[in-house]
């Protein structure tokens, strides 16, 4: 520990501060345990006391269909978006990267912007422009706008790893005879994957969660937060505490992708 | 020099255009070409329930006009803007202590395995959790079961209320906050609080002029974060603040609310898009403060 | 500019590499001013200087990773000023290595061949031929992760010579290993160079490097060739004041030229008369020119030594470096000067600091620098 902790070093700050953290873990990972907890629970209504385990509340998500469709089609929706994005966001990021051009910044704030505009405003003007184009309304559209949401998250991770590559790498493999395109292909593809697979879990994720894009431009096929939102406003369903389970461990997966993945660029200094 | 930043095999690289074609058209599509719509939209109207395109301030006109009154769009844009700037305060205040007992009360090698459990929740679907908060803070909820074991009888109202909505944003906000602040702390030089230490600071007085000014930046940067995206989040007000969340201002819904919930009754794209385009314009107003606060921040941060 | 060795080693064949008026700038700081220099086949040139002289600039010019504003390069004869890097048959070694760390050791030496339709046998044996010309062979499925500083710098070269270049050019590559791998690895590389019978260019900071490894060394400054010769001529005749102070260590002394002679040349400085014997070219009486005489070749006057240079000088410091110890002295008129001897003084010689000692040193062993009567007050 040493200097780390110097700052509070003395037992009446560090006690304190671990109460806190404590408390602030537990505000943190309270409605995750209690899904999971509901969702093995006998309790009609999910509260206390407990009544006991059962699994009924699975057998139910299952033999209702509809979440279970969402989530298909969540699978479907998310992986394809993120996708999109990932490629996108690679070509823009490697653009960014590597040249100069007018217009380079401005070009950067741009792309970057979707995050920083509200999902609301997104789904309205794309549901106006898919409406218009008659695009609506199909698992596809989704897709195109989930990938625009999505682009700048993959761009943003995928600029991370590509800046920390030496500059001599791409100058060493064109020193060797490599084209530009086969220099992108051999060299600055394998470097940048850590970065391009973060990049694409935390847009899998983006997707995954998002609802307000989705319920305006989405039809009958909803994605999972569509549905759930939908089953959450008609009723109490327990069978909800079922399918955050299943989410949840779903997600846990891409987590510790991206555990292994994303982290690491934030930690790192750029090698040169 | 050459127009690249670095010299390519080829003067005029064929790659520029190619990577640089796919993001620009996608995002003109996409992005710049919706937007425009968006307020171009809101001049249009609906006539027989078909979309026309007829220039009109009809859509703004009848906003306006019963902007404080009946339709309250105006009350919906005060309880927006101060419940998203309360909640972005509680939850920067909660993510910065959070982080600082990160840094400071955990070992070093225990901090990435403490931040992944702070990043836990964002792994979980953000509309199941808020579930979740619904039978946790809701009148028979577990919280008030377990107040109720302990002794206390009259249940905490917490659910249908902006306080619900903020409990939710604030857990929706943590994971992002507390990285955004983990880094913004493990960057300050730990020389200058030793340093002040030694000069007789106390413990507060180093938090409070060295930690705190030294992470004023990132303290900035995720204020707007957090303002911004409360501002913009329709789910917690609806699912936890009840969509007509109580505060001392009054029951007043979430101006992102009144936008869904009027598209969701009226199917009007036009009005909607005259709505969405107010929210646009506030918008614009709080990225440019938050700019120019993160601009000073950084000035003064040096 | 000077070029005392081109006729030697030139034998009026097609030179490997002619470098043709190169100028660049960056913006508004000029990198290279103007550069000419020819490298014959086989030769070892090492280009020196100190760093922002533009040499590694010049490198990467000739590797085509940079494009000069003017001038020609000559491959063989051949044109290449508009060739593209990954059409030159010039390969780079650069200071770090720039090896590919997602690939192995194998696959980053055979890089180079399977960019275009190969024999995928022909290929692997090619690699293993010359990763055991670099004592490569037991290393080729480790990840470039595991590899010393030493190794890399292996591979490195064999990435290069796979391809089979023209000319090798090297940039600082011994700068980033310890001190004791570096006189290896410069017995090393000229060996290998020999053996190959290609040329290298060898960009270095270093002058124990360039002498020891280069058949010709050319000395770089703000972007113009300072000299160009074998590394005894840049050692013992530096042509330059730059020279002289970048190259070992040499006292420069400031005088008029009193008198000249058949082959011989008295100057006045501020501390006396200096004879310079063999000095061949043209001066002028009056001319303000410098001198320089090393450092080793200065000694303690003995009594009844004649016919010497004598200097008169104060004790002030010394330095032990090991194999040699240097003196610094500074004469009544506050001249700065500087004597390394093999083996220090022995004790009760009168040598303490601040004791006044005569030195001297052999007419042959003065040179004259090219004489410039405005460059001196």
């Amino acid at each position: 520990m040493g200097r780390v902790n110097v700052y509070l070093r003395e037992n009446g700050y560090r006690i304190a501060g671990r109460v806190y953290l404590f408390l602030g873990f537990i505000f943190l990972l309270l409605p995750i345990a209690f899904l999971v907890l509901f969702s093995f629970q006998e309790n009609v209504y999910s509260s206390l006391p407990l009544q006991g385990w059962s699994l009924k509340w699975y057998d139910k998500l299952i033999d209702d269909g509809v979440l279970f469709d969402a989530l298909l089609n969540s699978l479907y929706v998310s992986p394809v978006a993120a996708t999109c994005a990932s490629i996108i966001g690679f070509l823009a990021a490697y653009a960014l990267n590597r040249f100069v051009f007018p217009g380079r910044i401005l070009t950067a704030t741009i792309l970057i912007l979707p995050i920083l505009i509200p999902p609301l405003i997104l789904g309205v003007s794309m549901l106006g422009l898919l409406s218009r184009l008659g695009l609506h309304g199909e698992l596809y559209s989704i897709i195109l706008a989930h990938t625009l949401l999505l682009t700048a998250p993959a761009m943003a991770i995928i600029q991370l790893r590509l800046a920390q590559m030496p500059p001599t790498l791409e100058e060493a493999a064109w020193d060797l005879g490599a084209s530009e395109l086969q220099t992108v292909w051999r060299v600055v593809l394998p470097w940048a994957l850590p970065g391009i697979v973060g990049g694409w879990l935390l847009a899998f994720t983006f997707s995954f969660d998002e609802f307000i894009i989705a319920w305006f431009v989405s039809g009958f096929d909803q994605t999972l937060p569509v549905a759930v939102y939908s089953v959450m406003i008609a009723s109490h369903d327990t069978s909800l505490n079922a399918i955050g389970t299943i989410v949840f461990g779903l997600l846990l997966l891409t987590l510790l992708g991206a555990e292994l993945l994303i982290i690491p660029l934030f930690m790192r200094r750029r090698a040169r | 020099m050459t127009d690249d930043s670095v010299i390519p095999p080829s003067n005029r690289s064929l790659l520029k255009p190619a990577f640089l074609a796919p993001p620009i058209g996608y995002y003109l599509i996409f992005f710049i070409a919706p937007l425009a719509f968006l307020i171009v939209l809101g001049f249009w109207i609906v006539r027989d329930y078909q979309i026309v395109a007829e220039f009109s301030v009809g859509n703004y006109v009848d906003i306006f006009s019963q902007f404080f009154s009946r339709s309250r769009f105006g009350w919906a844009l005060i309880q927006s803007i101060y419940v998203a700037v309360t909640t972005s305060v509680f939850a920067v205040i909660f993510c910065y202590l959070l982080a600082m007992g990160i840094v400071f009360c955990v070992p070093e090698r225990y901090q990435r395995l403490f931040l992944v459990l702070a990043i836990l929740p964002f792994w979980s679907s953000y509309i199941l959790r808020l579930f979740a908060w619904q039978l946790i803070l809701a009148q028979k909820g577990v919280l008030n079961y377990v107040l109720g074991e302990l002794g206390l009888d009259d249940p905490l109202i917490i659910t249908n209320t902006q306080i619900g909505t903020r409990i939710g944003l604030i857990h929706y906000l943590s994971p992002i906050l507390i990285i955004i602040l983990y880094v913004t702390l493990i960057n300050v030089n730990r020389n200058l609080i030793e340093a002040a230490r030694e000069l007789g600071a106390t413990r507060l007085q180093a938090f409070w002029r060295v930690i705190v000014p030294l992470s004023r930046l990132g303290l900035v940067f995720a204020f707007g974060f957090g303002v911004i995206v409360s501002f913009g989040d329709v789910l917690s007000g609806l699912l936890v603040g009840g969509g007509v969340g109580q505060s001392w201002l009054g029951s007043y819904p979430l101006y992102s609310n009144m936008v869904m919930a009027d598209y969701n009754s009226y199917t009007n794209l036009p009005r909607t898009a005259a709505m969405a385009t107010i929210m646009v314009v506030i918008m614009v107003v709080m990225l440019v403060v938050a700019y120019r606060m993160a601009d000073r921040a950084r000035q003064r941060q040096g | 500019m000077v070029h005392e060795s081109e006729s030697a080693l030139g034998g009026g064949t097609v030179a490997d590499l002619e470098v043709r008026g190169i100028a660049k700038r960056f913006g508004p700081v000029v990198a290279i001013e103007r550069v000419d220099i020819d490298v014959q086949r086989g030769e070892f040139v090492a280009v020196m200087g100190p760093s922002g002289c533009g040499k590694t600039t010049l490198l990467r010019i000739i590797a085509g990773l940079e494009r000069a504003d003017e001038g020609t390069l000559l491959l063989r004869g051949d044109d290449i000023s508009d060739v593209p890097v990954h059409k030159r048959s010039t390969r780079l070694i650069w200071q770090d290595y720039s090896l590919f760390p997602f690939l192995n050791v194998r696959k980053n030496i055979e890089f180079g061949l399977t960019l275009k339709r190969h024999d995928k046998k022909a290929v692997r044996s090619k690699v293993e031929a010359v990763a055991e010309q670099v004592h490569l062979g037991h290393l080729l499925s480790r990840r470039i992760g595991q590899l010393s500083g030493g190794e890399k710098q292996r591979v490195a070269i064999a990435r290069a010579l796979v391809t089979e270049p023209e000319i090798l050019l090297l940039d600082e590559p011994l700068s980033s290993l310890d001190a004791h791998l570096r006189i290896k690895v410069q017995s090393e590389l000229t060996v290998l160079q020999r053996e190959l019978g290609i040329s290298f260019i060898y960009v270095t900071h270093n002058q124990s490097e360039a002498f020891a490894m280069a058949d010709r060394v050319v000395v770089m400054n703000k972007g113009v060739v300072e000299q160009v010769g074998r590394p005894a001529q840049i050692y013992n005749r530096p042509a330059s004041h730059f020279v002289a102070e970048f190259v070992g260590a040499n006292n420069i002394f400031e005088g008029r030229v009193a008198e000249t002679a058949e082959g011989t040349v008295v100057v006045d400085c501020s501390h006396g008369a200096v004879r310079i014997a063999g000095h061949r070219n043209e001066i002028e009486r009056g001319a303000a020119v410098e001198l320089v005489v090393q450092a080793d070749k200065l000694r303690r006057r003995h009594d009844g030594e004649d016919g010497q240079n004598t200097i008169r000088a104060v004790l002030k410091g010394r330095e032990f470096t090991g194999s040699q110890v240097i003196y610094y002295l500074e004469t009544a008129q506050g001249v700065e000067v500087k004597m390394v001897l093999q083996e220090p003084f022995t004790e009760g010689e009168g040598t303490e600091i601040n004791t006044e000692m005569e030195l001297c040193w052999a007419p042959e062993d003065t040179v004259i620098l090219g004489h410039r009567d405005a460059g001196l007050p």
